[in-house]
């Protein structure tokens, strides 16, 4: 996956349906583009369908109509090969963390780099500078099930963007940080995305996009409530 | 070099994980290979034994009247014929009187009242190598007793036979134990690599979630299988060595082991016991892994 803005979207879905047995609808017809190098926010409540765009966007579930595409890649029809390679260059700050509780701080992080055999060397110069940009050095050889939740939560998102992936999807980042930690924690999402990682966010959390530049997207019981121009001009596009 | 660093530092991390259960399967494999190899060396040593019997076999034919040179020239053609032999030898009544003479020695004088014709002729037939299996002997020797002016032909028919079905023992029970390394190691292996699968399932899920490869998943797992497989299969040999002198210390005085030459396994056939270990473990994680990994 490329890093610089091509023509085509990083990011393509299209009138994309998930319904949850038994008929539990979190996404309705959702559409939306987004180009390589963006930082957008997705907003709404919760249950509103945040987490389970990005899922779909990191293809860990499967719209049951419609169509998504990451790096013009139909993620339904993608080979199962492929996936690997796919999910390496996509940095996800899951919610729950997913972090390993008996591994040390500096082995959470450097898993993203080690599935991808970055060199030993490599892998211990990011993690010291990614936990410095976090201020969590002192954590380096605690084990993450003995940290507080914000303390996890920095892991989790110093461990999506160790890789330096092309994507980064963070499900509400900041949902455990303190002012400080959420600025060191934005200003990191910014850095990536100054480097031109599109950069997507899950939250809702106000504070961290209130006079953002950005775009703002809200999901509302599954639907997008606002369509931009360029998604309309893509769904016209779209035969 | 990268793929290899990876796999190796994850291999080390699973091993130091797992190791209680890890060090079980070994001692099992090693168990395993034991048991097998154990009857495998005696069998080996006892089909060894056979041919150097065999090499030994002679079949005494005893006659009524010792043959005139024609009739012995008959003889000769009409065993040949039947089966080559190495060597065919006449011994008449007095060279067999002689012969027992010279077997009594200061005992001699048992002899004195008996009449040195006493003892019937005989031939004396080394049936060629080939000539091996307990059939063909009793073939030939059937044959024999057809000869003209032939009483009785002996062999060791008793002890031969006894021989062949102790072989035969033997064989079944490599056969058996054989069964049991198959079984006992490949279920252990991947009982082992199932619990620890399933111990570290979240991890699995993590790394997948992260775009771990197959193989990167995979690897280690193949790699543990191998390492029990050479480890548990040179352990499994070196207890047999350690067993192999013990009994060849133990045991050198007259009986069965002086007429066994006992010898243990070329570096040819233990080379063909760790690779089979190894393969069978590596079965083992690699069944194990498609059952519980769905890759």
């Amino acid at each position: 996956m490329d890093t610089k803005p091509t023509d085509t979207p990083i990011i393509e879905i299209v009138r994309a349906t998930k319904i949850y047995s038994p008929d539990v609808v979190a996404l309705e017809n959702v559409s939306l583009s987004i180009p390589y190098g963006e930082m957008l926010f997705l907003t709404g409540m919760s249950g509103a369908g945040k987490t389970t765009l990005l899922k779909l966007i990191c293809g860990i579930e499967h719209p049951d109509k419609g169509l998504v595409e990451v790096a013009g890649k139909d993620l339904d029809r993608i080979k199962n090969k492929e996936i690997p390679r796919l999910r390496q260059q996509i940095g996800m700050a899951y919610q729950d963390f997913k972090l390993l509780a008996d591994r040390t701080v500096a082995q959470n992080i450097g898993m993203a780099m080690e599935v991808a055999y970055q060199n030993l060397k490599t892998i211990k110069k990011r993690v010291i500078e990614l936990l410095q940009k976090l201020r969590l050095e002192h954590k380096h050889d605690a084990l993450a099930g003995r940290l507080s939740r914000g303390e996890q939560q920095r892991v989790a998102v110093a461990r999506a963007v160790a890789n330096s992936p092309a994507l980064i999807l963070a499900d509400e980042p900041t949902g455990n940080l303190d002012s400080k930690s959420t600025k060191l924690v934005m200003d990191l999402f910014r850095e990536c995305n100054k480097r031109g990682t599109t950069v997507i966010i899950a939250t809702h959390d106000e504070s961290i996009f209130k006079d953002t530049d950005h775009r703002v997207l809200e999901l509302q019981s599954g639907r997008l409530l606002q369509q931009d121009d360029r998604t309309i001009s893509a769904l016209n596009n779209m035969p | 070099m990268k793929f290899i660093n990876t796999i190796v530092v994850q291999t080390g991390r699973n091993l130091q994980k797992t190791w209680p259960s890890q060090f079980m399967t070994l001692l099992t494999v090693s168990l395993s290979v034991l048991i097998f190899s154990f009857f495998f060396l005696i069998y080996t040593n006892m089909i060894n034994t056979g041919e150097k019997l065999g090499d030994d076999l002679r079949l005494t034919i005893y006659l009524e009247e010792e043959p005139v040179l024609e009739m012995q020239a008959q003889l000769v053609k009409k065993i040949t014929n039947f089966s080559p032999v190495e060597e065919i030898r006449f011994t008449s009544r007095q060279e067999a009187y002689d012969s027992l003479a010279k077997q009594l020695g200061e005992n001699v004088d048992v002899l004195d009242d008996l009449d040195p014709s006493f003892l019937p002729p005989s031939i004396e037939v080394y049936p060629k190598k080939n000539l091996s299996t307990l059939a063909e002997i009793k073939k030939f020797s059937e044959y024999l007793t057809t000869l003209p002016g032939a009483i009785k032909v002996q062999y060791g028919q008793e002890w031969v036979e006894r021989f062949n079905y102790f072989t035969k023992l033997l064989r079944a029970i490599v056969i058996l134990s054989g069964i049991l390394l198959i079984m006992t190691t490949t279920f252990m292996v991947a009982y082992t690599i199932r619990l620890a699968v399933l111990a570290r399932q979240a991890e699995l899920e993590i790394l997948r979630l992260l775009g771990a490869t197959n193989n990167y998943i995979r690897t280690p797992f193949l790699i543990e299988g191998f390492l029990q497989g050479v480890f548990g299969s040179s352990l499994g040999l070196l207890a047999l060595y350690f067993l192999y002198r013990w009994i060849k210390l133990n045991f050198t005085g007259p009986g069965i082991l002086q007429l066994v030459n006992f010898t243990f396994f070329t570096p040819a056939i233990m080379a063909i016991i760790i690779f089979a270990s190894v393969v069978l473990c590596i079965g083992g994680s690699f069944s194990s892994m498609r059952k519980f990994m769905r890759i």
